[in-house]
């Protein structure tokens, strides 16, 4: 069995609703091509890194799937692939202990970066 | 460069230690962006290896999340 994680940024302009409609029909259509959705995240709204398409903002959704045999995805990412108001998506496979979640409280202090401040203006 | 003779100069340099390796991470988290940007620098470059001292093998795995973290908006890919 194969464990993923399937991550995708939507337009923020997209209201809630419709947000959690798309997320239906992606679930969906990963459960009808083998997949098995085993968990899911809500990031709402987030600070992009960089604009894109001249967006700030994005709205961040996490599939948990796991697959058996068939690869359940290609049908999913082509929709995403195809539509606008999908910014951004991606997939990755999260066994063979390739992804451990990493568990961090989040006021615990993080140790000082090495030296890197030199390497940079 | 030539010492002049007879002057010997010392350089303390701290071995660095790969921080993955004293905390026995086999993974990186492309969602962990607070522990990614411990990778990056001011400029949103990744941090060589001869900087933060990280082995070979975390090298890559820093890198590869650091790239998954890029294409979905979490880290930047330049910043000014």
């Amino acid at each position: 069995m194969r464990t993923y994680e399937l991550m995708f940024v939507v337009d923020p302009r997209l209201p809630d609703e419709e947000v959690v409609s798309l997320a239906d029909s992606y679930r969906e259509m990963l459960s009808g091509q083998g997949g098995k959705v085993t968990g899911e995240e809500s990031w709402g709204k987030r600070k992009l890194a960089y604009p894109i398409e001249k967006l700030t903002e994005g709205t961040y959704h996490l599939f948990y799937v796991s697959a058996e045999k068939e690869n359940p995805f290609p049908e999913v990412e082509r929709r995403m692939q195809q539509n606008e108001k999908v910014l951004r998506y991606l997939t990755v496979r999260t066994d063979e202990g390739r992804l451990r979640y990493r568990e961090r409280p989040e006021e615990s202090p993080a140790p000082a970066p090495a030296t890197g401040e030199e390497e940079s203006r | 460069m030539r010492r002049p003779p007879g002057k010997k100069k010392f350089f303390f340099r701290r071995r660095k230690v790969c921080r993955m390796c004293a905390e026995k991470m086999n993974t990186v988290d492309y969602k962990d962006v607070r522990f990614l940007q411990q990778y990056i620098v001011e400029r949103a470059k990744i941090l060589p290896r001869r900087i933060s001292g990280t082995c070979a093998k975390h090298q890559r795995i820093i890198q590869q999340a650091i790239k998954r973290a890029r294409h979905l908006a979490l880290l930047p890919y330049t910043s000014d």
